[in-house]
């Protein structure tokens, strides 16, 4: 079921707004559970990039949520019973929404939403914000991740400590992780500029463009390979 | 068609060029070779239009004109559709691109048509050999790889010159004389060249002169052949003569293994399938220098990362100075191998010069209370001419700085084995010294280098071992003249380092 990270982009995004949807409207607390477990099921299913990682942090946003809406919500002087439900449904509700919106920025790249959009013909500028904001989370995810290899490539043990210290550590790669974002906005500044990316010109693109973006550019003769 | 006239330019202190002149005519094709931080890359940000248009410097004067136009007065647009340009650190241009967004970029943003792109597209893949690259993000490629993808690129727009710095960094003998053979086929397009880059000997064929820049200037351009030969005016410019002789490495003596490899498999695997590295096995002693070579993708990256347990193995073992580490955490055995890769900026965290080196030296905080700590540490920054630097944030230094405080660190480190991957800061003198220096080092406190590197000359100067990793297999391992008559080198079908070069004594 790969082939789904295909997709066009704005097909998954309707997509994502449609499961956005159906989670906030969902009848009961039930429901709203079952829906948002298909939907992290379905992140499995799809082989979607760092989807353990993202499980981990809906099982935080869960607990967080839930514990911030019961102690709100007794604070009002609701039973724990009645609570329940409630905190339940809105975390199921964030969880379902959360993974529609990863499912859309993990499988678009940058160049699958140029692609997208300039064959839409969109404005440049629209084109350049909607590939940079998708584009540059799994980017800064990805830096993030060799921040703390290049740490444990030195000898940085962040591995086999204790939780407070792992967060400590990760807290402490921000500050890289911020120079490196000041390099990587240079360098996709620098490359719009030398490669004459300009505000004022429609894009084309290479790809074909339709429900799906083509990933890859088919080559009549391959036997060139190394 | 370009000149540059009484160029001064600085960054703050003494300027790094100074009144230097330089004219390139339509169709020439010119080198300028000099030693890292003689000012190659300012000179060609000037000539590319990218300083100071791009680039604001502190100190700049002089004049610089395309085809007689100033050109501060042509137009963005116009100026980076006529000049095609290639630096040398290649992150600072791409972005999380796939090959082909890449290659079609400059197109794509001119609006030109989806079949003509496509074909373009095609031609371009097929004649650089990126096949079976297509689809691949960028920034996932080797060294090597990218840089064939911004020559690509580069070439797709089809400007009216090339400005490339360091164009062979990271290339193995057969993609650099691939890249020549790409630039001499693509010479009707595009006629007009100039390159910086300290390996004269591989562009010969797509050259037809060449400058020295030294002291801020550069030299009345010369044919090639007038001046290889010339060792006098290599080594006044701080660089290592092209045509030198082959220098015998010191022997020296070989004690107990430090790491041993044995069987290595990796999960990580080749589209087809294929375990990038299959079945891998060797040993470093102490005292060795061991070089390995092997093409351009070929898994090196994915050895060392196996070896400090960043990419997951599938089978085999590793041991560390006599100790079985496979379930050794990544810093555990990082303590034991240190690891100095091509682009230090992979592996700098701290805020400052010393805090690096503290950092190395203590595995875990930037800064330390204790008096010998950090005397060490400044012991290591002098001793590789860093000792101005301490304060300084190890991102504002040059790429070459960069270079010092990995061999900096990984000293102060006493790691048992250092890896060392393609040090580009060894192509000059200074550079050379610095890293036979840390060798020296090594050797003498009984510990090892494993240096990679596709400068086959590096290699044998410096190497007591070769091992030549091909097919996700050690296909050689042996002493490096007969590494270089082995039929595992012969496959690769690269030119033997010093052939026909008489040798002298170290």
């Amino acid at each position: 079921m790969s082939w789904l990270h295909d997709l066009n982009f704005f097909a998954k995004l309707a997509l994502a707004f449609a499961v956005m949807t159906a989670a906030w409207l969902a009848p009961g607390w039930q429901a709203g559970i079952a829906f948002a477990l298909i939907c992290v099921l379905l992140l499995w299913l799809l082989r979607v990039p760092g989807v353990a990682g993202y499980t981990k942090g809906a099982a935080l946003l869960t607990a967080m949520v839930m514990a911030s809406w019961l102690l709100n919500l007794t604070l009002q002087g609701l039973p724990l019973s009645q609570a329940l439900p409630v905190a339940a449904a809105m975390a199921a509700r964030l969880v379902a929404t959360t993974a529609a919106f990863y499912f859309v920025m993990e499988t678009s790249t940058p160049g699958a939403i140029l692609a997208a959009s300039s064959a839409a013909r969109l404005p440049s500028l629209v084109t350049l914000v909607l590939s940079l904001t998708f584009g540059v989370i799994p980017m800064l995810r990805a830096d993030f991740e060799r921040i703390a290899d290049a740490q444990r490539a030195r000898g940085m043990e962040i591995d086999d400590v204790g939780l407070p210290s792992r967060l400590r550590f990760a807290l402490a790669r921000g500050v890289p992780l911020l120079v490196q974002a000041i390099r990587m906005a240079h360098a996709i500044s620098f490359s719009l500029s030398l490669y004459g990316y300009d505000l004022a010109q429609k894009r084309t693109t290479w790809r074909q463009v339709g429900l799906m973006v083509e990933p890859r550019l088919k080559i009549k003769d391959q036997a060139d390979a190394k | 068609m370009l000149d540059i006239d009484n160029l001064t330019l600085g960054f703050g202190g003494a300027p790094v060029l100074c009144e230097a002149r330089l004219t390139l005519l339509r169709g020439q094709r010119l080198l300028v070779c000099g030693a890292a931080g003689s000012g190659k890359t300012s000179l060609l940000s000037v000539a590319a239009g990218l300083i100071p248009r791009l680039v604001a410097v502190p100190e700049l004067s002089g004049n610089a004109t395309l085809d007689g136009q100033p050109l501060g007065s042509v137009a963005r647009q116009a100026l980076f559709r006529r000049i095609g340009f290639i630096g040398q650190n290649l992150e600072d241009q791409l972005w999380d691109l796939c090959v082909e967004d890449v290659i079609a970029f400059p197109l794509e943003n001119r609006g030109i048509a989806r079949s003509e792109i496509r074909a373009r597209l095609e031609r371009l893949i097929t004649g650089f050999g990126l096949s079976a690259l297509s689809g691949r993000r960028v920034l996932t490629l080797s060294g090597g790889e990218r840089r064939m993808v911004a020559v690509a690129a580069a070439l797709a727009a089809g400007p009216d010159f090339l400005v490339m710095d360091e164009p062979t960094t990271g290339l193995d003998p057969a993609a650099r004389r691939r890249l020549c053979h790409i630039l001499d086929q693509a010479a009707q397009e595009v006629p007009t060249l100039l390159i910086a880059d300290q390996d004269a000997v591989s562009l010969l064929p797509v050259i037809d002169s060449l400058a020295l820049l030294q002291g801020g200037k550069l030299s009345t351009p010369q044919p090639p052949a007038d001046c290889l030969e010339n060792h006098a005016i290599w080594e006044e410019a701080g660089l290592l003569p092209p045509m030198r002789r082959r220098r015998l490495a010191p022997a020296s003596a070989i004690g107990r293994p430090l790491l041993a490899v044995s069987g290595l498999v990796t999960r990580l695997a080749r589209a087809g399938g294929d375990p990038v590295l299959k079945d891998v096995t060797f040993d470093i002693r102490a005292g060795e220098v061991v070089a390995l070579i092997g093409r351009n993708g070929a898994g090196k990256t994915t050895l060392f990362k196996a070896m400090l347990g960043l990419t997951k193995a599938a089978g085999g073992t590793i041991a560390l100075d006599g100790a079985a580490a496979d379930r050794w955490t990544v810093a555990a055995r990082a303590r034991k191998l240190a690891y100095i890769p091509q682009n230090m900026r992979h592996i700098l965290f701290n805020m400052s010069v010393i805090g690096e080196v503290i950092f190395a030296i203590t595995a875990s905080t930037a800064r330390s209370a204790d008096p010998a700590i950090v005397e060490k540490a400044r012991a290591a920054l002098a001793r590789y001419d860093l000792g101005s630097l301490e304060e300084a944030n190890p991102f504002a230094l040059s790429v070459r700085q960069q270079g010092l405080l990995g061999l900096a660190c990984a000293d102060a480190a006493g790691a048992l084995v250092a890896i060392i991957d393609e040090p580009l800061l060894a192509r000059d003198l200074h550079g050379r010294a610095m890293l036979e220096r840390f060798i020296a080092a090594m050797r003498d406190t009984g510990r090892a280098v494993m240096l990679i590197s596709h400068d086959l000359e590096l290699v044998d100067d410096l190497a007591s071992r070769l091992m030549l990793l091909d097919q996700g297999r050690i296909a050689y391992d042996g002493p490096l003249a007969e590494g270089w008559r082995s039929p595992a080198f012969t496959a690769l079908s690269w030119p033997a380092p010093y052939a026909d070069m008489p040798e002298e004594a170290a």
